[in-house]
C-alpha cells in the first residue's frame, strides 16, 4: 500500500511542476469541447432549429394553398415567402431560384387544386348518397388526371430532408380532402336528417387515435436528443482523456531513459504496486478531466448561447463509465510507453492512432451517419464504447445495468493492453 | 565467502551475432572494494546488469554474498544490492527530498525515521541547502552525490556503482571516493567501474581486468603492476593487456 500511494503522490508532484502538461490536460480539453460544440452547433441545428424559406407558388388561391401555407408556417421550421420584390413569385421563378440554391424548397400549388380536391369530394358523397337512396346530387366539375402540388429542392438537399418535407405536404393534401369529405357528408345527413346536430362527431372520431412523441426515458430528456453540446461535450471529453496516453507514454519512455525506471525495479517488492498506483493516479486524472469538461457543458456553454448540457439522473453510472473511459485511456498510454522507444515515437503514434480511434468511433460525426462498413468497424473502437455508454446514460436514461457492458469491454480491454505491455517489458528483460 | 562470484557467463542479445559475454568468470571477496574495468565494449554494464538482475545471462552461475542470483532468490537479493546507475536514476523535476522520499517509501520506509536518514545523509554529502531544490537545478557533481543517496537508503550490503566519477569536478569526486571507503569500512562490499584508472588503483584492493566479454586478468592493482615491470600504474597495466586498438 505504501508503494502505491507513494507513487500516486510522487505522480502528484510531478504533474503540479509540469504547468505545460496542466494546460494540455485541462486547458487544452475545455478550449476543444467549446470550440467544437460552437462550430457544430448550426449543423445540428440545421434540422431543428433553423429556419428555412420556402418559396410558395400559390396558383389555386383557394384552401388548400392556404391550407399549406397555414400548415407550414406553424411548424415554426419554415418562412413561407410568396412574394419577392413585391412581386407575387412564378412557377419558373421559384425554380430558377431553387436551382441556384438560393432557397432550399419550392411548392407550386397547381391552379384549380381546390376545386379538384372539392369536385372529389362531391363525387363520393354523391356515390354514397345515391346508394343510400338519396336523390340530391353536389356539383361535379370535370378535372384534369394529372393534378398535381409540384415540389422543388435544392440539388444539394438531403434525402431525409426530402422525405420529411414530401410527408407534410403530403398530409395537409389528406388532410384537407378529409375535411372536405366529412364536411360533404355531414351536409348531407343534415339534409335528410334534420335532427342531426351540427356538431363535428365524425371528425372527432376520426382522430381518436392521434399521434405523441415520448420520450423513452423520463420526460426531461425528450428535448436533449442530438444537439451540439450533447453530443461535443462527451464525445471531445473522451477523446481529450484520450490524449492522456502522450503524457504517460513520454512519462515512462523518460523514466526507462533517465534510469529511473530501473531503479524501481531493483527495489524489492512488486513492480505492480508501483503500476497501480500509476494507473490509478492517471485514471483519477481522467476522471477530474472528464468532470470538468461536464461542468463546462453545465455552466460555461449556456453562456455562449449554447443549449446546456443535461448529464441524465444516474451519476453512479457516469463516475463508472468515467472510470473505464479512464482505465483503457491509461492502460493504452502504458502500452505505448513500453512498446515505444523514444518519446518522438510513442507522440507520434499515440496521437495520430487516438484520431484515427476517434474518427471511426463517432467522436467527429455520430456513428449512425457513417457508412454500414465504417459503423461496424467503428464499435470496435473503446471510444465508441465509452460514447455509447455516455449517450446510454444522458439521453436514454440508463442506469448502471444498462452500461454495464461497454464499460466491461473498456475494462477487459484496459487490462488486455497492460498484459501486452508486461509481456513486452518481460521479452525485453530476458 | 564470496561476495560475488561469476562462473562462465553468456549472453547474446537479440539481434546481435556476436556474444557480449563469453564466458566471464571472476570472484570478489566480501567487505573489498573491487574494480571492473575495461575498455568500452568489455561488457562491464552487461555484467552488472546480471548482477542487479535486470538482464538475465543465457548461461552461466552468478552468486551474490552467498545466494544464487535466479528467481527464487532474485527479491533476496534486491535487499543485499544497492546500484548507482550511471544516468542520474531520479526524476528531475523533483526535489532531492521529494526523490528521497518516493524512493524511500519503495523500500518500505516512512515518516520521521526516513526523513532523518535523508537529512542525515544529504548533510553527508554536502547537499543539505540543496534539499528542496529540484534536481535538474543541481550541478552534475550534486547530480552523483544524489544518485549515490538514492542507492543507500536501505544500507546495502553490495553497492555497485557504474561509472560514479564521471564528468564530475575534483572536489565532488574526492568526496565520493572518501564515502566510498567510509562505506566500505563499515563492512559492505562495492563494486565499481571506470574508466579512471589512477582512480581505481587508488580506491580497489582487487581489480578485474576484462575486453570482449572476458576475464583477461584479476587482481590487487598494486601487485598487478609489480608482476608486469614494464608497467608503472594501472593504466599500464589496463593497456598491455587490452592493447591501444580504439574500440566501437
Amino acid at each position: 500500500m505504501l508503494r502505491l500511494l507513494a507513487t500516486i503522490r510522487k505522480e502528484w508532484q510531478l504533474l503540479l511542476r509540469d504547468k505545460t502538461g496542466i494546460i494540455l490536460l485541462f486547458i487544452m480539453p475545455v478550449v476543444l469541447i467549446t470550440v467544437m460544440a460552437l462550430i457544430q452547433d448550426a449543423p445540428f441545428k440545421d434540422y431543428q432549429d433553423i429556419r428555412f424559406d420556402i418559396l410558395t407558388v400559390d396558383n389555386d388561391h383557394g384552401r388548400l394553398g392556404r391550407s399549406v401555407k397555414e400548415g407550414l408556417a406553424s411548424g415554426g421550421q419554415f418562412n413561407i415567402i410568396d412574394s419577392l420584390d413585391g412581386q407575387p413569385v412564378t412557377a419558373e421563378r421559384a425554380k430558377q431560384l431553387v436551382n441556384e440554391g438560393k432557397y432550399k424548397i419550392s411548392i407550386i400549388i397547381p391552379a384549380g387544386a381546390t376545386a379538384a380536391i372539392v369536385s372529389n369530394a362531391n363525387r363520393i358523397v354523391n356515390d354514397i348518397t345515391h346508394r343510400m337512396g338519396m336523390s340530391v346530387s353536389l356539383p361535379v366539375k370535370k378535372v384534369p388526371d394529372s393534378l398535381n402540388v409540384t415540389i422543388y429542392f435544392d440539388p444539394a438537399a438531403k434525402k431525409a430532408f426530402k422525405g420529411a418535407i414530401h410527408q407534410s405536404v403530403d398530409n395537409f393534401l389528406t388532410q384537407l380532402e378529409t375535411d372536405m369529405l366529412i364536411s360533404r357528408i355531414k351536409q348531407q345527413l343534415q339534409r335528410k336528417d334534420s335532427t342531426v346536430t351540427a356538431t363535428d362527431t365524425l371528425a372527432i372520431r376520426l382522430q381518436a387515435v392521434g399521434l405523441k412523441e415520448q420520450s423513452t426515458g423520463t420526460a426531461k430528456q425528450l428535448d436533449v436528443i442530438s444537439n451540439s453540446v450533447q453530443h461535443n461535450v462527451p464525445a471531445w471529453s473522451i477523446f481529450a482523456m484520450f490524449f492522456i496516453v502522450i503524457p504517460i507514454a513520454g512519462n515512462m519512455i523518460r523514466e526507462r531513459e533517465d534510469g529511473s525506471l530501473l531503479r524501481m525495479k531493483l527495489i524489492p517488492g512488486s513492480y505492480l504496486a508501483i503500476l497501480a498506483g500509476k494507473m490509478l493516479f492517471f485514471v483519477g486524472v481522467c476522471v477530474l478531466q472528464f468532470y470538468l469538461m461536464m461542468l463546462v457543458g453545465i455552466y460555461v456553454l449556456p453562456l455562449l448561447d449554447l443549449p446546456q448540457l443535461v448529464m441524465g439522473q444516474h451519476p453512479g453510472a457516469t463516475l463508472l463509465v468515467a472510470g473505464g473511459i479512464g482505465l483503457a485511456a491509461t492502460a493504452y498510454g502504458i502500452l505505448i510507453g513500453t512498446v515505444f522507444k523514444t518519446p518522438n515515437q510513442a507522440l507520434n503514434f499515440g496521437a495520430i492512432s487516438i484520431v484515427i480511434l476517434s474518427a471511426i468511433g463517432g467522436i467527429w460525426i455520430p456513428l449512425e451517419v457513417m457508412p454500414a462498413r465504417m459503423q461496424l468497424l467503428g464499435h470496435l473502437s473503446p471510444l465508441s464504447w465509452g460514447l455509447d455508454a455516455i449517450n446510454d446514460i444522458y439521453l436514454r436514461n440508463g442506469d448502471v445495468g444498462f452500461v454495464w457492458k461497454n464499460v466491461l469491454r473498456l475494462i477487459l480491454t484496459g487490462l488486455a493492453m497492460l498484459a501486452i505491455a508486461g509481456w513486452v517489458e518481460k521479452r525485453r528483460m530476458n | 565467502m564470496s561476495g560475488i562470484s561469476v562462473k562462465d557467463l553468456y549472453k547474446t542479445y537479440k539481434g546481435s551475432a556476436e556474444p557480449t559475454l563469453k564466458g566471464l568468470t571472476f570472484q570478489f571477496g566480501k567487505g573489498k572494494i573491487a574494480g571492473l574495468l575495461g575498455p568500452n565494449g568489455a561488457g562491464k554494464t552487461t555484467t552488472i546488469s546480471i548482477l542487479c538482475g535486470i538482464v538475465r545471462g543465457d548461461s552461466g552461475e552468478v552468486i551474490i554474498h552467498d545466494l544464487k542470483q535466479q528467481a527464487a532468490h532474485r527479491e533476496e537479493i534486491k535487499h543485499i544490492i544497492g546500484i548507482v546507475p550511471q544516468q542520474i536514476a531520479l526524476y528531475p523535476q523533483l526535489s532531492a527530498v521529494e526523490n528521497l522520499t518516493y524512493f524511500g517509501n519503495l523500500y518500505g520506509f516512512k515518516g520521521k525515521p526516513l526523513q532523518q536518514k535523508i537529512m542525515h545523509y544529504l548533510e553527508l554529502f554536502g547537499l543539505e541547502k540543496s534539499a528542496h531544490k529540484e534536481i535538474h537545478k543541481y550541478s552534475g557533481g550534486m547530480k552523483r552525490r544524489a544518485n549515490i543517496i538514492a542507492a543507500i537508503l536501505h544500507n546495502p550490503k553490495l553497492l555497485v556503482l557504474d561509472e560514479p566519477t564521471a564528468g564530475v569536478d575534483v572536489q565532488s569526486r574526492s568526496m565520493i571516493l572518501q564515502f566510498l571507503r567510509d562505506y566500505n569500512s563499515q563492512g559492505a562490499s562495492i563494486l565499481y567501474t571506470s574508466h579512471l584508472l589512477e582512480e581505481a588503483q587508488s580506491l580497489c584492493e582487487e581489480v578485474v581486468i576484462m575486453d570482449a566479454g572476458k576475464m583477461i586478468v584479476q587482481g590487487n592493482p598494486q601487485t598487478l603492476i609489480h608482476q608486469h615491470p614494464d608497467c608503472n600504474n594501472l593504466e599500464d597495466v589496463f593497456l598491455h593487456f587490452t592493447g591501444n586498438a580504439l574500440r566501437d
